[in-house]
């Protein structure tokens, strides 16, 4: 049997904002098609465990690596491994001066060198795919949040990325649109794209994980799998923290 | 009827001084955005001596007054063996000053498009070069119309620094020292210049506006 290597490893990874140690020796594998699901409380550092993975955020210390390759530090070669690793962000950040079909075509032909009537088949094809189609030509601002976010993930599918990232992907959103957000989320969890996805639904995070992730100071305290995770925490603070949740 | 009779004299050369003032003011602006852009992207780039470079440049040339410009360049280009005609002298300074501003505009344009656009772009594997041309330098010269068109009026303003030095045919400032060394005419030799840049800047306000309304992006 050979041994899988991982979408993602964290090895040893630290890392402070001045004083704050905000990612305390995280040590950790995505397998290719695992959907990793992170919960913990505010500010224990899900956004930045996440924004690592693409160097959107340093780190002071151990190592990342996508499919085995250690993560550039900077320039072409850093650009080059984040058109693999896809980014979805709670605040959706369209391009506000792009139509629609503009912010998903970017990609492909600017970095992949795609050209430009394939990658508008392409940016149409996956419009369609998460229902916003008929949006194509209209800007950002005209779209409801939900629909920008939708936008925004096939914005990202377009690079064709091995890995995706969600953070919070459906925090900024009113609760009606919630759903639309997430349904496609876990079509693609269905299809086996290898995912890290921060976010506060617990439902959601049932539905979709293959493993869940408890963080709290910066500290993986819990890894298992959604129904141990849910039915049975190990630690006080998971617990605590489920129990403030449910208590909503 | 005094200023009729001033009319019919120099009329030929108020017109000649409006389109002094005119193309020295278009050839400044024009060179002020490009140089202003420059700048900017220096200001913004990965390298911290680039940087470095931007802010200072936009700090001495925002504080120098447009008169001492000129005789900085006038009388000290010179020395580093660069000898200018006055009116190309003007347009260097004019566009030295200007620029300052248009960088200073160019950065609240910049500031406008906001850190989640451009860690998205970033996100995708856009290099820096392909992220200001794409992202930030269309979406930041459509939100700075309004402070662009103002800079443009102040930048025909600063063209009357030529007024301080010898330059064929005189500007609309100039026109005015030069009518009143000859005839005594006083501040009446002011009224069409006056007129010319108050017309001027109505209009470039006019036109700035529905460029604006134009391009303008909706948030
Ligand atoms: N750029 C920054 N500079 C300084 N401190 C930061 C920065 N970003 C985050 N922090 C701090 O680091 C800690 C972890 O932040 P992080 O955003 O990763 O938390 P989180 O788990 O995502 O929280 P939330 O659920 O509120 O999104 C917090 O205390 C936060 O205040
Ligand atoms: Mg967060």
């Amino acid at each position: 049997m050979t041994e899988q290597i991982p979408a993602v490893e964290f090895r040893h990874v630290d890392k402070h904002f001045g004083k704050l140690h905000v990612l305390r020796d995280i040590n950790l594998s995505i397998m290719p098609g695992e959907v990793v699901v992170v919960i913990g409380p505010s500010g224990s550092g899900k956004s930045t465990l996440c924004r690592t993975v693409n160097r959107l955020e340093t780190i002071d210390s151990g190592e990342i690596y996508i499919h085995g390759e250690l993560l550039p530090e900077e320039g072409k070669a850093l650009a080059a491994m984040r058109s693999k690793v896809g980014m979805v962000f709670q605040s959706f950040n369209l391009f506000a001066h792009k139509t629609v079909l503009d912010n998903v075509t970017m990609g492909p032909t600017q970095v992949l060198g795609v050209k430009k009537k394939e990658a508008e088949e392409q940016a149409m094809a996956l419009l369609a795919r998460v229902g916003v189609a008929d949006q194509a030509k209209k800007v950002p601002a005209q779209l409801s949040g939900g629909q920008q976010q939708r936008v925004a993930i096939a914005r990202s599918l377009a690079m064709r990325p091995e890995v995706m990232l969600f953070d919070e992907p459906t925090s900024a959103l009113d609760p009606e649109m919630i759903n639309e957000v997430l349904d496609v989320i876990v079509e693609l969890a269905r299809e086996g794209m290898t995912m890290m996805v921060v976010t506060h639904e617990m439902g959601f995070a049932r539905r979709v994980a293959d493993r869940v992730l408890f963080m709290a100071d910066g500290v993986i305290l819990e890894e298992a799998t959604p129904d141990e995770f849910f039915s049975n925490p190990k630690t006080d603070r998971a617990r605590e923290f489920l129990d403030s949740i449910a208590g909503h | 009827m005094r200023f009729i009779e001033l009319l019919s004299t120099y009329g030929d050369m108020y017109v000649e001084a409006a389109f002094a003032t005119w193309w020295m003011t278009a050839v400044s602006f024009i060179g002020a955005m490009i140089l202003g852009l420059m700048v900017t992207v220096m200001r913004v780039c990965p390298i911290k001596p680039l940087r470095v470079v931007g802010d200072f440049y936009v700090q001495v040339f925002r504080n120098i007054p447009g008169i001492s410009m000129l005789i900085l360049v006038a009388y000290a280009l010179p020395y580093l063996g660069l000898v200018l005609d006055w009116v190309p002298c003007v347009l260097v300074s004019a566009i030295l000053i200007c620029s300052a501003f248009a960088s200073e505009n160019f950065m609240s344009g910049i500031n406008t498009v906001g850190v989640g656009q451009i860690e998205a772009a970033r996100s995708l594997g856009l290099t820096f070069t392909q992220m200001m041309r794409l992202v930030i330098i269309p979406q930041a010269l459509r939100s700075v119309v309004p402070p662009m068109t103002n800079l443009l009026i102040a930048t025909m303003l600063t063209t009357a620094i030529a007024s301080q030095v010898p330059v064929t045919p005189p500007e609309l400032t100039g026109v005015v020292s030069y009518i009143n060394t000859r005839m005594p005419y006083g501040v009446l030799a002011f009224i069409v210049p006056a007129a010319t840049y108050l017309c001027t800047s109505l209009l470039i306000g006019y036109v700035g506006n529905k460029i604006d309304q134009r391009v303008r992006i909706l948030r």
